[in-house]
């Protein structure tokens, strides 16, 4: 994209005010989506995201600015523009950029943007007919299949200057289901960091049943009641809840600045010790997965919790420096028009060794939360809330109705000390996770869990 | 390039492959953000932002392309992949350009010089320095945030529109984090405006004042209550639902609300505006995305549903004329369609008088969640929720980690009074005074 030699003499420019680091981050990115509803192709779009942005950092002072420009002329602007921003001084590092290759952990065997359009139709119409024909209670159902090419470019002045190729595909199923007494939602979006082979094991059919199942399932079920009782939460996209009561908390943009539950706390027990939690960037094709972070940090795997025992935070370079502790290879941004900032990739409760029947046998009168559906959290408190998109009713350890509406609320410190059975069957689901550096792409996941006491709203 | 050459580009590059009707849809932001941590700025940040999405009907079908490099290679790209992309397409709705020569209701030039750097680090750290010493409790992770944004659009297409609007606009943003030494809390309070006509004193107060009333509180008794949403959080309730009121989701199944224009859908004290020329909205405009004219409307009036908000394309399906609500999420996106500032009509009583006609019930000023715990399909909601209880018909004490639940269409035909005190929070476009609602379903303890 941009060659060693001019990236470079920007940041020489950026540095000449005195900064003690620079970078620079240029991106081209091409994304394709293409849209269904009413059983017809809607919508078919084009993007391309190009830019550039640097930072300077003196101290605990950072200075970002972006352009779209990204011709020599145009980057030597911005980095003055940084320069400036900083303050007044004199340049105080060398910069001497050494290529680096990270080696590729996610191959990509059909690149989406080498594939035409009517093939990719041709897959989602697959996915949008299955959940369209699967029942006559189904009203509407809109489809999506969108890929994205994402290339960076990460040099800064201690000497990276390396590129990196993030090819992401996925396709995603709303279906809507009436019986009469309201109408009643489904969806099922799975995504891989992969091209279109991500197809040969994921079938789109199935994809588009998933999300049908679940509209007539909830569309003939009444209201979750309201109250405090036990609740099992399945694996996959159940995650979420580790994702939001926890992780959040856990990143060095919360703890770095005291806004976070879990300020302190390292080497502590802050979970129940069936709770062994994992942030890791490394996985083979997963949807949150990168080769190297938008800081140029290579993806790790790290232990968060270890048996209820707090091991690690997840920090970016920034962050790092208030907290006194190195990158965990966290740092990511939705694009170069972002300040980067310490995220999580995949993250999960790993397996442990309760039986499912076990945990459903467990619960007198409680929760099932089959599928969770999204969520959000305040670090600074750890209240957080979550809402159910397919649950039921569990009495005398025995999976009953389904109940439709019910949301969880609690303190993430709490919730995490009430997760006192951990099942065996670690799943991955895929969501877009938004924070200040924009909306990035993140596996949550866990196994069959259960919580022994939380608060869910209904009815 | 800029945009004019990338504009010509376009036009030759259309003119080579015999596209005839085309839109050129332009968006650039120029803005600064700068913060302040513990007493020092922390964190200055320049951006410039923007691209052009180019859309163009071939085959009777909307083709789109967008991007941020404005290179004369893109130029050609982006015709080409919209003309390709049309020739995919399905949907057999009229698609439609919107056409030149219309006449727009004047709308006064609200832009205004923006701050200079030194401005905005002078005022942040000022405000910090003032965040510290609104209260005792106020600790290390309170932050203030000034920010400067100049955003420009312009529609060129091949029907005669040529339109340009610049706006401005600046603020602080203070968030305080406090404790008393057993837990935190914190608030955020937000004031859009010249920096120099903002009350900092207020602003940082208000966010430590509401922080700390935040901080202990216990979790609200589960049961049936009158509930009384304060103007923020039935603002954020109108904004998560405001998609039932698109043709679009109405002629897709997706609302409840298709076929409904004419009736009554809500409580007779309830009237909602939508006003693209509302005062608190600096993107305030006088054509859509579009390029449609826009005006004020009133939605709801006095129970009835006047209304659905539609687009060209919706108008032609329904036999209607758009309303001038087409928008674009960002200038990649496809057209959908949106209000622009939308709020409930103020009424004649005051807040106190709304509590007081609650008795016995809870105060809600906080709701969380609101992009999972809400379905705009069903209008099912259950979202984690504080507040206060009321007791005796006045705020008692704070409540919080529980969740109120109902249906949004049942909840407008629910609504008992509207206060007098309404406001436009933060700057999201959406507004309300404070409302009593009864019949909803609390879940806590």
């Amino acid at each position: 994209m941009i060659s060693r030699e001019v990236c470079q003499r920007v940041l020489s420019k950026a540095v000449s005010t005195g900064a003690d680091y620079a970078e620079l981050f240029a991106e081209n990115t091409v994304n394709h989506s293409i849209n269904m509803i009413a059983s017809k192709v809607d919508a078919i779009k084009d993007g391309v995201i190009a830019g550039a942005a640097i930072r300077v950092y003196k101290g605990l002072r950072s200075v970002m600015a972006s352009t779209v420009d990204t011709s020599e002329a145009g980057l030597l602007r911005c980095a003055e523009q940084a320069a400036e921003a900083l303050g007044q001084g004199t340049a105080e590092i060398d910069i001497v950029l050494k290529e680096r290759i990270f080696g590729d952990i996610h191959p990509v065997k059909i690149v989406p943007s080498s594939i035409g359009n009517k093939e990719k139709v041709a897959i989602l119409k697959e996915g949008y007919f299955a959940a369209k024909d699967y029942d006559q209670s189904i009203t509407q159902v809109s489809g999506t299949l969108m890929d994205v090419d994402h290339n960076i470019l990460i040099a800064n002045s201690e000497g990276i200057y390396a590129q990196d190729r993030q090819v992401r595909t996925r396709i995603a199923i709303n279906a809507v289901a009436d019986k009469g007494d309201g109408a009643q939602t489904g969806s099922c979006a799975p995504g891989r960091r992969m091209g279109l082979e991500m197809f040969d094991f994921i079938d789109p059919k199935n994809v588009g049943i998933h999300a049908a199942k679940q509209a007539v399932t909830m569309a003939g079920a009444g209201y979750c009641p309201a109250g405090v009782m036990p609740v099992a939460i399945d694996n996959g996209f159940g995650g979420v809840i580790f994702h939001e009561a926890c992780g959040h908390s856990l990143e060095a943009s919360s703890v770095a600045y005291g806004r976070s539950q879990f300020v302190g706390k390292l080497g502590q027990k802050i979970a129940n010790e069936k709770v062994t939690a994992i942030d890791d960037g490394t996985i083979a094709n997963a949807w949150g997965s990168i080769n190297v972070d938008d800081e140029g940090t290579p993806a790790q795997k790290n232990v968060l919790i270890e048996n209820g025992v707090l091991k690690s935070y997840m920090i970016d370079k920034m962050g790092g420096r208030r907290m006194g502790m190195a990158s965990t290879g966290n740092a990511r941004r939705q694009s170069y028009a972002y300040t980067p900032t310490s995220r999580m990739t995949n993250t999960y409760i790993a397996a442990g060794e309760d039986k499912n029947e076990d945990i459903i046998a467990s619960i007198e009168y409680g929760l099932y939360a089959k599928e969770m559906g999204g969520g959000s959290v305040n670090p600074v408190t750890g209240e957080f809330n979550f809402s159910v998109n397919e649950g039921y009713m569990v009495r005398n350890g025995k999976i009953c109705e389904p109940v439709r509406g019910a949301s969880l609320v609690g303190k993430g410190s709490e919730v995490i000390q009430n997760i006192d059975m951990v099942g065996t069957d670690l799943d991955m689901g895929q969501g877009m996770c938004g924070s200040s550096s924009g909306s990035v792409p993140t596996n949550v996941g866990q196994p069959l869990i259960r919580v022994s006491t939380i608060t869910v709203g209904g009815r | 390039m800029d945009f004019n050459a990338f504009k010509e580009a376009v036009i030759a590059k259309c003119a080579e492959l015999g596209i005839t009707e085309y839109e050129l849809y332009y968006q650039n932001a120029e803005s600064t953000s700068i913060g302040a941590f513990q007493h020092e700025i922390n964190q200055f940040t320049c951006s410039t932002e923007g691209g052009v999405c180019f859309r163009c009907i071939y085959g009777g079908k909307m083709g789109y392309a967008s991007t941020e490099d404005l290179s004369a290679q893109q130029a050609a790209s982006v015709v080409e992949k919209a003309v390709d992309n049309a020739s995919c397409l399905e949907a057999e709705e009229q698609v439609f350009l919107c056409e030149g020569g219309q006449e727009y209701q004047p709308l006064e030039d609200r832009s205004y010089p923006l701050p200079g750097t030194e401005e905005i680090i002078s005022t942040v750290l000022a405000t910090q320095d003032k965040l510290y010493q609104a209260d005792p409790a106020v600790i290390d992770g309170s932050q203030t945030q000034g920010v400067a944004e100049r955003s420009e659009i312009a529609i060129y297409n091949s029907k005669g529109l040529d339109l340009h609007s610049v706006t401005t606009l600046s603020g602080l943003i203070a968030v305080a984090v406090v404790t008393n030494g057993q837990e935190m809390a914190n608030d955020y309070q937000i004031k859009l405006e010249k920096l120099d006509t903002i009350d900092t004193d207020a602003l940082t107060k208000k966010a430590a004042a509401t922080a700390k009333q935040k901080l202990g509180g216990d979790v609200a008794p589960t049961g049936q209550y009158p509930v009384v949403f304060d103007p923020e959080a039935m603002s954020d309730l109108l904004q998560t639902f405001s998609g039932i009121f698109s043709s679009e989701a109405a002629q897709k199944g997706l609302s409840k609300l298709a076929d409904k224009e004419g009736q009554v859908i809500a409580s007779e004290v309830v009237t909602l505006v939508d006003d693209p020329f509302h005062k608190s909205n600096p993107g305030a405009r006088n054509f859509d995305a579009e390029g449609s004219p826009t005006y004020c409307k009133n939605v709801i009036e006095n129970g009835v549903f006047n209304t659905l908000l539609y687009n060209l394309k919706t108008a032609a399906v329904a036999g209607k004329k758009t309303t001038g609500n087409a928008s674009k999420p960002g200038y990649a996106g496809a057209v959908g369609i949106s209000p622009f500032t939308m709020y409930i009509a103020p009424g004649s009583v005051s807040e106190d008088e709304l509590v007081a006609q609650a008795g016995e019930g809870v105060y809600i000023n906080s709701l969380g969640g609101l992009h999972a715990g809400a379905d705009p399909i069903s209008g099912d909601f259950s979202l984690q929720s504080s507040g206060f209880m009321i007791r005796g018909g006045k705020k008692a004490e704070y409540v919080k980690s529980f969740t109120v639940a109902g249906n949004f269409y049942e909840m407008l035909k629910n609504i008992k009074t509207v206060a007098s005190n309404l406001e436009m929070p933060g700057m999201s476009g959406f507004g309300s005074p404070s409302v009593l609602v009864e019949g909803l379903s609390v879940a806590g303890k």
